[in-house]
Parts: C-alpha cells; sequence; structure tokens
C-alpha cells in the first residue's frame, strides 16, 4: 500500500520560509532553584552512595586496546573515500563554523570491546587537550 | 463484508504515536531521545529543555529520582546502556567522558570510585578533561541532540506543573498520559475552546472530549430510533441487488435519515420463515418519506411477507474517529502541514506571507461565466497566500469564484488539488463547476454512497473503476461482470477482483487534476498516502474545526476556506460540546484572529427588493444586485403583492403556538392553513410546485403542513406533494422562486426560540428569487432587535399586512421595544 506517495507530484520539502516570532519563555525562578535543589540532592546522594558501597577500589581495566588503534589505521588508509584522514579529521557542519572532530567511542558489550564512530566538537575540552597535544607534538 | 474491506486499512492517521517519542512533548527525533532505563518506567524523553529549566530527560530523571538510561538504536552509538567503562555503573549523574592523550578515543567512566583511582593516572588516559555527561541540566548535546528550534516549536509545550503533576501521577499509574491531567469528571463542563492554542496538543486536548460528546450523544440518540411493526416493500435494484422501500417515521426530533446511512432490517421469523436480518445502506428518501434500503446480503430476506418487520440505525463512528485521528496527526506528525499553516491555525503571530506565482493573465477559467470585479480580486488574492478566507454571502457565485481557483492552482503544477465541503451536495455542485473548466475530477463517494444517484456520477471513481475505456475486455471488467451476474465470486476471484480494483481506483485517483470528496471522505482508505498541498473547503463554516482539519492533514501548505459566517454553521446535537464551542467554525475562529474574509460582493439570487434588509442587516450594505427588478418579474404571475414593484410582504398571524406532540417542538395550526391558502394561490396563479418552498424553523410545524396541505389543500392532492417542505436549515445552500416562510412562535411571555439567532434569519430572507411571503406575529417577534427591524422595513415599504389574501390591508399592530442586546 505504501508503494508511493500518491498523485501529489514529488514531495519536495524545500525549506518553508517563513518567520515565527518566537514567544520569549521565561522560566520561573522560583521553579529553576528548586529544580537545581533537587538536582544537586541527586548527585550528592549518588557520589555519597559509591563512596560507602565502594569501600575496595576497582581493579583497573582500561588498557586501551591495541587492536583499536590497528583498526583506526586501517580506517585511516586503508579504506578510501577520503574521510579519517587525520588532516581532514576535522569536518565543517553544514550550518557553518561548528567544526567538528570524529572521535572513537570505547564501549564494553558484555567482556567485548567495540568502538564507534562519533562527531564531537572541536571546542569540546574533550578533544581540545588532545589536538593541542597532538599539534605540540608535531611542532616539534 | 464490503466495510471489513473498507476498515482493513482505515486505521489511525499514519505511525502516530512512535514509541520513542519524549513523553512531555512529543519530539520523535531519534538523535534526541533517551529511553529511562528503570525497568518500571522505560520512557523516552527528549534533549530538549522547552519551557523548563533542564532538559526534558534530566527532569525526568531529577523528578522521578531515575538514574540509568538507554539511547536509541538509530543514534549515532547505537542502542547503547550508558555505563562506566570500567566498573560499570550507570548511574548518569556520576559519569561523564575521559580521552586517551594521544588518540581519538574517549570512553565513559564514573566520577566515583574509577575517576579517582590513582593507577589510572599513569596511563594513556586525561583525566583533567573529564566532561561529565550531564552538564548545565543537560545531557552532552554532542552525544543527545538538542531538538531543532523548529521541532521545539512544533511540539508540546509543556509547562513545569505539568511535568511535576505528571511524574506524581506516574507514581500510581506508570501509564497515564498528559492527556488523563485535562481529563474532566463526568460532570464536569468541558473545557470551552480558545481563540489561540499553545500548540496542536492543547488543541487536540480541548477538542478531542467536544468530539467525543457529540459521538456519544449521537450513538445515543440514532441507536434509539429502533421502530417496530414496519411495512415492507420489496424491489430488486438494477444492480440486482434487493431495496426494501418503508416508511420510518421519525419522530418530530432532529434525526433526519440520509442517503449513505446504514440501517438494519429484521424479521423475527413465523411458521414458514426463519427469523432473518440483514443491514444495508439508504440510497434515497422519496416525496412521500419512504426510505429505500439496499441490502447488503438478500440471502434469506422473506421477500413474499411485508408486514412486522423491525428497523435499527447502525451506528457508525468513522467520521467521529477521522476528526480525532486528523487532530493526532496534526499534533504529531510535522508533515501534516507547513510551519505557517501549523502557527497560523493555532494563533500564533506569523509574519504575512506571500506565495511567488505567476499570475494567469486572465482570472476567469474556460467553461465558466465571467467574473466579476470581486470575484476576479478574491482569485487573485488567493493564488498569493498561503490562507485566505472567502466570504460568499448568499447568491454571489461562491461555487464559480471557487472553481476558477482550484483551476489556477491545478496550472500551477504542484500536484493534485483537494476540494472538499462537509456536504455531498455541495461537493457534486463544485466538482461539476471544475469539471467545466476542463480540468480531470475525480468524486470520491463514501462506499455507501455509491449507490445513492448523483449528478456527478460520471465524475465519481466508482463509475470510472466500472466503465473504463479499454479496448480489450480487462482482467477486472470480467471479473466484475462475473460478480454482477452470479452476486458473488469464489474466495480466490474475489481476492483477485479487490486487488485489480484497488489497483485500477489508485490509478484513476492519480491520474486526475482534482479529487472532490467531503471533509470526512479525505480520509477514505482508498486516498491513503496521497498528499495535497493546495486544499479548498467549501461551505467550511457548516463544519466544525476538527472536520475541517481531516483535508488539511495531508501536506496542506496552501489553504482556502469558502463559507459564509453570517449564515448558519455547524449542527451540532450535544448541547454540552455546542457551550463549549464546537459551533464554532475554524474560519469563524480564523476570522476573529485577524484574518480578513474577502467578500464576494454581487448577487445574482434575489429580486433587489429581497436583497436590501439582508445587505443592510448582515453585510454592512455591501451587497450589490447582479439581477435587475426586470429579471426577477413574475410575469404572467397573478399574485396579490400588497406593492406590485416589491414581491414580499409580512403576513400578520395572531394564531397561538402550541407543542407538538412529541413535546418537543411546536406548530401553529393558523400559519399552516394559510400556508396552505399561499401556496394554492401560487398554484392558482401559474407558478408550478417546484418553484415554491415553504421554509420553518420548527419539525414539528413542518411535519403539520405536510400534513394539513395534503388533506385539506385545495388542489390535487399530487401537487402539494411535490412541494418542498423543510427546516429553514436543511434550505441553507439553495434556493426557489418563490419562499413562504411560517415563523410559529406565538406566545405572550416566552421567548422566540430558534428564530433569535440572525444567522437563521438571514438564511430564511436569502433563498427566494422571485418573491417571499412571511407568517408571524409581530408583537411577539418584535421585542428581538432584529425582528424588529425587519418589522419595521417592511411597515415603512407598506408591505406589512393583514386579512384575507384577496383583501389584505396594511396592519396597524404596535411593535414592543427591543430589549437591548447586551454584547
Ligand atoms: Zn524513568
Ligand atoms: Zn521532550
Ligand atoms: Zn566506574
Amino acid at each position: 500500500d505504501d508503494d508511493d506517495d500518491g498523485g501529489g507530484g514529488p514531495p519536495s520539502d524545500e525549506d518553508e520560509e517563513f518567520h515565527f516570532r518566537q514567544k520569549i519563555t521565561e522560566v520561573d525562578p522560583r521553579e529553576e532553584a528548586e529544580f537545581d535543589r533537587e538536582l544537586r540532592a541527586l548527585m550528592q546522594e549518588s557520589l555519597e552512595s559509591r563512596k560507602v558501597e565502594q569501600r575496595a577500589r576497582p581493579t583497573l581495566n582500561m588498557t586501551i586496546p591495541m587492536n583499536i588503534f590497528e583498526g583506526s589505521l586501517k580506517d585511516h588508509h586503508g579504506r578510501g573515500g577520503g574521510e579519517g584522514d587525520s588532516g581532514d579529521e576535522t569536518l565543517d557542519e553544514e550550518d557553518g563554523g561548528n567544526k567538528e572532530v570524529r572521535v572513537k567511542v570505547l564501549v564494553k558489550r558484555g567482556n567485548k570491546q567495540q568502538t564507534k564512530q562519533m562527531n564531537i566538537p572541536q571546542d569540546c575540552s574533550l578533544v581540545r587537550s588532545t589536538k593541542q597535544k597532538e599539534a605540540a607534538e608535531l611542532e616539534e | 463484508e464490503e466495510t471489513g474491506d473498507d476498515e482493513s486499512y482505515d486505521q489511525y492517521g499514519k505511525g502516530d504515536f512512535m514509541e520513542h517519542a519524549c513523553k512531555y512533548c512529543g519530539v520523535q527525533n531519534p538523535a534526541c531521545v533517551v529511553r529511562c532505563n528503570v525497568p518500571s518506567c522505560r520512557k523516552w524523553f527528549c534533549n530538549s529543555r522547552g519551557n523548563t529549566s533542564g532538559s526534558h530527560i534530566v527532569n525526568h530523571l531529577v523528578r522521578a529520582k531515575h538514574k540509568e538510561v538507554c539511547l536509541h538504536k538509530d543514534s549515532p552509538l547505537g542502542e547503547t546502556i550508558l555505563e562506566c567503562y570500567n566498573c560499570g555503573c550507570r548511574n548518569v549523574f556520576l559519569l561523564g567522558f575521559i580521552s586517551a592523550k594521544t588518540e581519538s578515543v574517549v570512553v565513559l567512566l564514573c566520577r566515583e570510585p574509577c575517576l579517582s583511582v590513582n593507577a589510572l593516572k599513569d596511563m594513556n588516559w586525561d583525566l583533567s578533561q573529564w566532561c561529565p555527561l550531564i552538564d548545565d541540566r543537560c545531557f552532552l548535546p554532542w552525544l543527545v541532540k538538542v531538538p531543532s528550534e523548529q521541532e521545539q516549536l512544533r511540539a508540546r509545550q509543556i509547562s513545569a506543573q505539568q511535568i511535576n503533576k505528571i511524574e506524581e501521577l506516574w507514581k500510581t499509574n506508570p501509564d497515564a498520559t498528559l492527556e488523563d491531567l485535562e481529563k474532566p469528571g463526568v460532570d464536569d463542563e468541558p473545557q470551552p475552546v480558545a481563540l489561540k492554542y499553545e500548540d496542536a496538543y492543547q488543541y487536540q486536548n480541548v477538542f478531542a472530549p467536544l468530539i467525543k460528546l457529540e459521538a456519544d450523544y449521537d450513538k445515543m440518540m440514532k441507536e434509539s430510533q429502533s421502530k417496530d411493526n414496519v411495512t415492507v416493500r420489496w424491489d430488486i435494484g438494477l444492480n440486482k441487488k434487493r431495496v426494501a422501500y418503508f416508511v420510518f417515521p421519525k419522530e418530530d426530533n432532529e434525526l433526519r435519515l440520509v442517503p449513505g446511512d446504514e440501517l438494519r432490517l429484521r424479521y423475527s421469523g413465523d411458521a414458514a420463515h426463519p427469523a432473518w436480518m440483514s443491514v444495508g445502506h439508504v440510497i434515497k428518501l422519496t416525496a412521500q418519506e419512504e426510505v429505500a434500503l439496499e441490502l447488503r446480503a438478500s440471502q434469506g430476506a422473506p421477500v413474499d411477507v411485508n408486514h412486522g418487520f423491525s428497523v435499527d440505525f447502525v451506528w457508525k463512528s468513522t467520521s467521529f474517529d477521522r476528526m480525532q485521528s486528523a487532530m493526532k496527526t496534526f499534533a504529531v506528525d510535522d508533515t501534516s502541514v507547513s510551519g505557517y499553516i501549523y502557527h497560523h491555525l493555532l494563533g500564533h503571530e506569523v509574519e504575512m506571507q506571500m506565495i511567488r506565482n505567476t499570475m494567469p493573465r486572465r482570472f476567469g477559467a474556460p467553461g465558466l461565466p465571467e467574473l466579476n470585479a470581486s470575484q476576479v480580486f478574491a482569485v487573485k488574492s488567493v493564488l498569493q497566500k498561503p490562507i485566505s478566507l472567502i466570504q460568499g454571502p448568499p447568491g454571489t457565485g461562491k461555487t464559480v469564484t471557487s472553481a476558477a481557483i482550484v483551476y489556477h492552482m491545478a496550472k500551477q503544477g504542484q500536484g493534485q488539488v483537494l476540494v472538499c465541503a462537509p456536504s455531498n451536495v455541495a461537493v457534486d455542485q463544485l466538482a461539476e463547476k471544475i469539471s467545466a473548466t476542463g480540468l480531470k475530477v475525480v468524486r470520491l463517494c463514501a462506499k455507501s454512497r455509491e449507490a445513492v444517484s448523483s449528478p456527478v456520477e460520471h465524475l465519481t471513481l466508482h463509475y470510472q473503476v466500472r466503465h473504463l475505456d479499454t479496448s480489450d475486455k480487462s482482467e477486472l471488467h470480467k471479473l466484475q461482470l462475473l460478480k454482477d451476474e452470479q452476486g458473488e465470486l469464489s474466495s480466490s476471484d474475489e481476492k483477485k477482483y479487490k486487488a485489480l480494483k484497488r489497483a485500477t481506483e489508485r490509478e484513476i485517483a492519480q491520474s486526475a487534476d482534482v479529487i472532490c470528496c467531503t471533509c470526512v471522505g479525505a480520509k477514505d482508505p482508498r486516498l491513503a498516502n496521497f498528499r495535497f498541498r493546495q486544499v479548498l473547503i467549501d461551505e467550511s463554516t457548516q463544519a466544525t474545526e476538527p472536520e475541517c482539519l481531516i483535508p488539511l492533514v495531508l501536506g496542506a501548505k496552501q489553504v482556502i476556506l469558502v463559507g459564509d459566517h453570517c449564515q448558519l454553521g455547524p449542527v451540532i446535537m450535544c448541547k454540552k460540546a455546542a457551550r463549549a464551542g464546537l459551533a464554532q467554525s475554524l474560519f469563524e475562529r480564523l476570522v476573529l484572529l485577524g484574518v480578513k474574509p474577502i467578500r464576494l460582493q454581487v448577487q445574482y439570487r434575489m429580486h433587489p427588493s429581497l436583497s436590501e434588509f439582508p445587505s443592510n442587516s448582515f453585510y454592512e450594505g455591501t451587497l450589490q444586485n447582479g439581477v435587475t427588478i426586470n429579471e426577477r418579474q413574475s410575469s404572467g404571475i397573478d399574485f396579490p403583492w400588497p406593492m406590485p414593484n416589491r414581491p414580499m410582504f409580512f403576513y400578520v398571524q395572531m394564531g397561538q403556538e402550541e407543542i407538538s406532540a412529541s413535546g418537543t417542538s411546536y406548530l401553529n395550526r393558523t400559519e399552516a392553513a394559510n400556508v396552505e391558502k399561499i401556496v394554492t394561490t401560487f398554484l392558482r396563479s401559474g407558478v408550478v410546485p417546484h418553484q415554491i418552498g415553504v421554509i420553518t424553523p420548527y419539525e414539528g410545524q413542518r411535519a403539520y403542513i405536510v400534513n394539513y396541505m395534503s388533506r385539506n389543500g385545495a388542489l390535487r392532492q399530487q401537487l402539494y406533494k411535490e412541494i418542498e417542505i423543510a427546516s429553514v436549515d436543511s434550505f441553507q445552500g439553495r434556493e426557489k422562486d418563490y419562499i413562504i416562510l411560517s415563523c410559529v412562535r406565538s406566545n405572550e411571555h416566552q421567548g422566540i426560540g430558534f428564530l433569535n439567532d440572525p444567522r437563521r434569519l438571514n438564511v430564511a430572507l436569502t433563498r427566494a428569487r422571485y418573491g417571499i411571503v412571511i407568517l408571524g406575529n409581530p408583537k411577539v417577534l418584535s421585542k428581538q432587535p432584529l425582528w424588529n427591524s425587519l418589522l419595521t422595513h417592511y411597515k415603512e415599504h407598506e408591505c406589512l399586512v393583514e386579512g384575507p389574501l384577496n383583501n389584505l390591508k396594511q396592519s396597524m399592530v404596535q411593535f414592543q421595544k427591543p430589549k437591548k442586546i447586551y454584547n
């Protein structure tokens, strides 16, 4: 039944041009304060509970598996398509200006390690330091 | 069986409620939502702040004290429960990202204890830049995207109070919805309609309960209409289907059968016949108020029996369901209408938008009469705007204007144009005019009305499917013949037949320039997946808002509402729903919101004397006459008009009103007797029955006049039977050469009920082309300001008369002071 879009012609969803006077939404300061209080309480409680629970320090299992780098090397040079080369790791976002960096997120599925690709803004503190260091190393 | 096929693909709006839509605001972009991972909760929330200080997901976690979440399977990381890479801790309030010192690798790590383990410092990780998952009361926007401004504007605008309330409710009832917060108690008055709505969810919250009330009332009333001891006359239709004729006596309440209604005919059985029942569709109502019912299955029908049948009304929820579904689509599907139309309909401030189209050189259309100046102006302005209102006072040619607009829209090549109206009669008229311009028109009728005769049968989809012009006899054609011959097909053939028919219907509908159907018909399963950017709704002031919404939510970017808010609005049976404002049309609300209707100003119906009062009282005197006195001269008709050049008079009646037998309506015997005299005088003077219309606001009086004339008419009975006698309301949109209006109400102390509505008076006064006679009691009517001015108008023109018809005299009856109107 969903074979097509009917006789309506090709539905091109060109950006609509219209201007909407957005009403200014004000957040009730009392509501905001109350919410903040609850949020902080929850943070606090979370931290406290961990301190109590985890008397023994956990054993670390944080080595970055080498195969990831190998994989990433393959990614960088093996696959064509021009993406992922350390030089073009910054991607231009459509809306311009806001450069992004491609990172690998390391996660565990059961006991297996996996990586997933993700873009994060270049100005995020998380990558800023890495980038700076990389740049510094390069200069050396 | 036939309806079974109907319903199988007649589902609620497409993909209405995505499971992963934010439970607060409805945003359903997979990149923007996360699921709360608490097993008893598992609700989805988005990462937008809306009107609150924290994002929706953070709001939920804090309010519900839930701490674990899972990403959507279509998000960049896939379906992933967020947890500490090292220890597996899932408390999102503790989690944050760290990155490796050299490579672009990041992991989630909990603040306590993993981040504070000293050994980690020696490894490849950079701990100094630990980046919390929840920052500024929002998830990291690069992990869970914040919905775009556009998405947020079209989402439900939920407040902090509502969030607190619903979170409270979820503690006892995890399945509660925001609608439950608004639900009125059984005895509460429903929430009234508003001028503006925050969002389409609020809109739905207001209208859905009103439609439900109306549906319940309609169901209750129709299902209580069972009749026993009905006498049946049997016949066979052209399509070989069995047709039962019988009189379904209606009490003088509001229920009126219309073609397409479904009735169940039952026979309880006797020595020679087993018990039997069948459902059928009303295909016509004869002038004698006999119902013709085409049976769906005629096997076993006791066709040699005529007496002792029972009839029940089969109530169908289809139209109400479609209204509800349209409101849902409007709220959850942001492609349902353009952003401009969405915000405009909700009363948000939107900057004027013009459509840049190349304008046609002339605004008329082939096959239509030349347009006058106000019609040309209407066509021209409508083509440039995304939303327009056209007000068409009586006889001003709104059908022709609408047809011209549709013609030009269709020529713009933006896809098929959808043309709707609440009533089938109006759709047929419009379809005919549009077809006259040479456009390819498909008129889509409800399946239940396919057997109902229509003046535009050749345009209907079912007719076009049957009369497909194929040189070689197609498979469908063969199967159709077989089905007609045998009445049914083998199940495999039936399957093949249905598939072929559906494909053919689709093909024909797709090749049309214009699709015409009722508003409710726009959601017909045969139009499933059709999209329409340009929609014109005629008679839109006679539709409720949710009804109007049905054709709009199929992708509308340009909407034209045609109607006249100075004539009668939609009929709402349930008083509670009417009080809450369901009777206000979308057209009217848009007028209140400041959209200026374009008014057609030249009327081609009424004798100039007849249009004078309506023009001054209802249209600020702007109505011009497109017909001359000469063109409306009743030549050769010898009728005792008191002023020969003014074919109108108010005939003073002093007879008492009575409550009708049913106790719910009124009648007036003196007025009925005088109606008969006037009708007889017209007939004797050479007027033929179909030129005359008798109208009255009360069903009790309507039934009484029908009865009275057929018994006491001075001429041949048949002549009176051919005269249409109807309520004011059912005469809207139509005309007659001569109109006789019986007002009925005549009492010292009570009000004048129905007559109080100025829009009803407007309709009553504007049906006649050549002449009008009004029968009523000036003493009673003059209390109401508008009637007072009508009476004064007649008196000033020496048209307020009394006495026998052959010796009418100016009446000196004293008017009462009109009561002040308080607004
Ligand atoms: Zn939860
Ligand atoms: Zn949300
Ligand atoms: Zn941890």
